[in-house]
């Protein structure tokens, strides 16, 4: 049985179209599903009504098999961590982890050392009698979450919880979420616009586009099998070529010509992933001519842009010490397996 | 700036204050340190006469704690029913927000001497409220004018602008994410207002209670008209005292003890307000 499920859950804000609309989400005990989608597609309005702070407009929300759909916030037992935190200025770190154990009625006896536990839980066991203004942005974050594991919560809602933070910071706040999340088994929704940061944490990917669910997938589905062309493109970086496809499956753009799986003849807008093409001959598979006119390099990658007949491909490559680096105008071959050609009928 | 320029430019101001405050208030002490004929005339010599009087008389004793606890019980009353309004109105959405704010304020566009005389004519014998009450059967509705209850009714009413202004000033840090976040770990609603609400507005409580306190005290019409002369209050004392006995000296001298009710409230304030930023 599921531990929490949406069904036809739908937010409107006014006569306008709907923020959330006919979502349908099933999300087991103790998986992380991540909410992934662009600015504006409703990722915060239904992590919202999942935790009770805004009403639902029409739809049901279920956890364990009991309808929540009408019971207050404070009757929910969910954790929550708000993008800004929301640590209440008045209290001091210890005060604000505490809070919600006094709402339990947790003996007093009890209460210091699981406050101490969850301090130890997010590495900041020194930092009790500050006040969350005399922490970092980092710190703070990390007492939010401590804030909202104390009261082991059923469910967990983290709203983009590692956005504004340093790239070394959020990479460690990653695993550090992720483990503690296996470790306590806590069913969690993550809301994040960062489909890096949804590829490496989550169980499953619920994509959302203006309200809608796009599809629902592991990380692997989510970025090997994309249902639509905006999960392809809006999941990891492509190569896009608007391209006609014919009966045999052969597609062309312009003077480039390759093969991917078959479908419908028409037009189409082909995606292929830039680390996925290469100069190395490819067995069986496609292959173009082309001029490179850009070299890029970021350290770990180098990206060209070729020019193949017309068409203008990136191709990123690990920089490996020893193999010759290309250089503008070089004339070079580009090959790619045609199982990674990802053909979506144009829109 | 160069300190000379900072001062220069602080000379027009500084000239101002010398002449219309300061030369005035000193002016105020002399006369509380000299005697008086009965015809309101300063004696010259300098004389502790007034204060002696002041101290003597249980009278003045009387007066000075009926004012302080009048001016509380006013001060807490218009905070007990600004605050809630207050709230609403800073949780409402911006174009609410501003058609509200102009209600609270808009009682400023009127004098406060025509709202006490409107407040004479609901409250008064024969009122509206005397008419309901006796119409609902009530042989002897209460007196609600010429007394305390009068002018406590009518100060609260004339000061809960300034209340609500003050209010609004000090709720920001008041987040509604706040609130969200205390349910979020199962506080119920009046949990929330106890233990995150309320602290988070003690700014804007202090600087209301402060000021309003200091309006009530000061507050001369609405004692004035609403009392009948029954209520004493220090403000209506040192009228009476200044214009119908021309005892100018002991105007002067309560003035002064006014004037130190002031310096002591602000001194708390101060202190309050400074252990609040630490807290
Ligand atoms: N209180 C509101 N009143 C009216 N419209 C709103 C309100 N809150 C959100 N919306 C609208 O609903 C849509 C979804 O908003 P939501 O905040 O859920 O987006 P999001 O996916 O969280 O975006 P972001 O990544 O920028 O946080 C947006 O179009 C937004 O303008
Ligand atoms: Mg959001």
């Amino acid at each position: 049985m599921p531990h929490l499920t949406l069904s036809a859950l739908e937010k409107r804000y006014g006569a306008a179209a709907p923020a959330v609309a006919s979502l349908n989400l099933k999300v087991a005990k103790g998986e992380l599903l991540g909410l992934l989608g662009p600015s504006g597609c409703g990722k915060t309005t239904t992590l919202r009504m999942i935790g009770g702070l805004i009403p639902v407009t029409s739809g049901q929300i279920d956890v364990a098999g009991r309808d929540v759909t009408a019971l207050p916030t404070h009757q929910r037992d969910m954790g929550i961590v708000f993008q800004n935190y929301a640590l209440f200025p008045h209290m001091t770190v210890a005060e604000n982890i505490a809070f919600g154990l006094e709402m339990r009625r947790t003996p007093r006896a009890e209460i210091k050392p699981r406050v101490q536990q969850a301090l130890d839980l997010v590495r900041l066991p020194d930092l009790g009698h500050r006040k969350p203004r005399e922490l970092s942005g980092g710190q703070q974050r990390r007492i939010a979450l401590a804030r909202a594991l104390v009261i082991r919560p059923s469910i967990l809602l983290l709203d983009e919880p590692l956005s504004n933070l340093d790239a070394k910071l959020r990479e460690d706040m990653r695993t550090e979420i992720r483990d503690i999340q296996q470790r306590l088994g806590i069913t969690t929704i993550f809301v994040t616009h960062d489909q890096v940061e949804a590829l490496a944490m989550c169980d499953r990917i619920a994509v959302m586009r203006a309200g809608h669910l796009e599809q629902l997938g592991t990380p692997h589905e989510i970025y090997e099998q994309p249902a639509t062309r905006f999960v392809a493109d809006f999941v990891g970086r492509a190569n896009q070529i608007a391209a006609t496809r014919d009966a045999d499956g052969t597609i062309r753009a312009g003077a480039l010509v390759f093969r991917g799986p078959p479908g419908p003849p028409g037009q189409v807008t082909a995606l292929i992933r830039p680390h996925r093409l290469g100069f190395a001959p490819a067995e069986g598979g496609n292959t173009a001519a082309g001029i490179i006119t850009r070299v890029t390099y970021v350290g770990d990658l180098l990206a060209c842009t070729v020019d193949c007949g017309g068409v203008s491909l990136t191709v990123e490559q690990p920089t490996l010490p020893g193999l010759p680096t290309p250089a503008v105008r070089d004339q070079v071959r580009i090959s790619w397996r045609i199982e990674d050609t990802l053909v979506f009928p144009a829109e | 700036m160069k300190p000379r320029t900072a001062l220069l430019l602080l000379l027009p101001a500084l000239a101002i204050n010398l002449v219309a405050f300061l030369a005035p208030m000193a002016n105020l002490a002399s006369y509380a340190f000299h005697g008086v004929s009965p015809s309101g005339a300063i004696l010259p010599g300098l004389s502790l006469g007034t204060w002696a009087a002041l101290f003597d008389d249980s009278f003045y004793a009387e007066l000075i704690l009926t004012s302080v606890l009048t001016s509380l019980g006013v001060t807490a009353l218009t905070l007990l029913l600004a605050y809630p309004l207050a709230l609403f109105v800073h949780r409402a959405g911006p174009r609410t927000k501003n058609l509200l704010m102009v209600a609270c304020l808009s009682p400023l566009l009127i004098s406060a001497v025509v709202r006490t005389y409107g407040w004479l004519v609901i409250l008064g014998d024969h009122g509206v409220i005397y008419s309901v009450m006796h119409a609902l059967g009530v042989e002897h509705p209460p007196k609600m004018v010429f007394n305390q209850t009068g002018v406590i009714i009518g100060l609260v009413q004339i000061l809960m602008p300034y209340m609500i202004l003050s209010l609004l000033a000090g709720f920001g840090r008041l987040d509604p994410a706040f609130e969200e976040a205390a349910a979020s770990l199962g506080a119920p609603p009046w949990t929330v207002l106890r233990r995150v609400v309320l602290p988070l507005s003690l700014p804007g409580i202090l600087l209301g209670f402060l000021l309003v306190f200091v309006l009530t005290v000061s507050s001369f019409i609405t004692p004035k008209l609403l009392g009948g002369g029954r209520v004493f209050l220090l403000a209506t004392e040192i009228y009476d005292q200044a214009i119908v006995t021309l005892n100018w000296p002991l105007a002067a001298a309560l003035s002064l003890v006014t004037l130190a009710i002031f310096g002591v409230t602000l001194g708390l304030y101060g202190r309050l307000a400074r252990a609040m930023e630490q807290a």
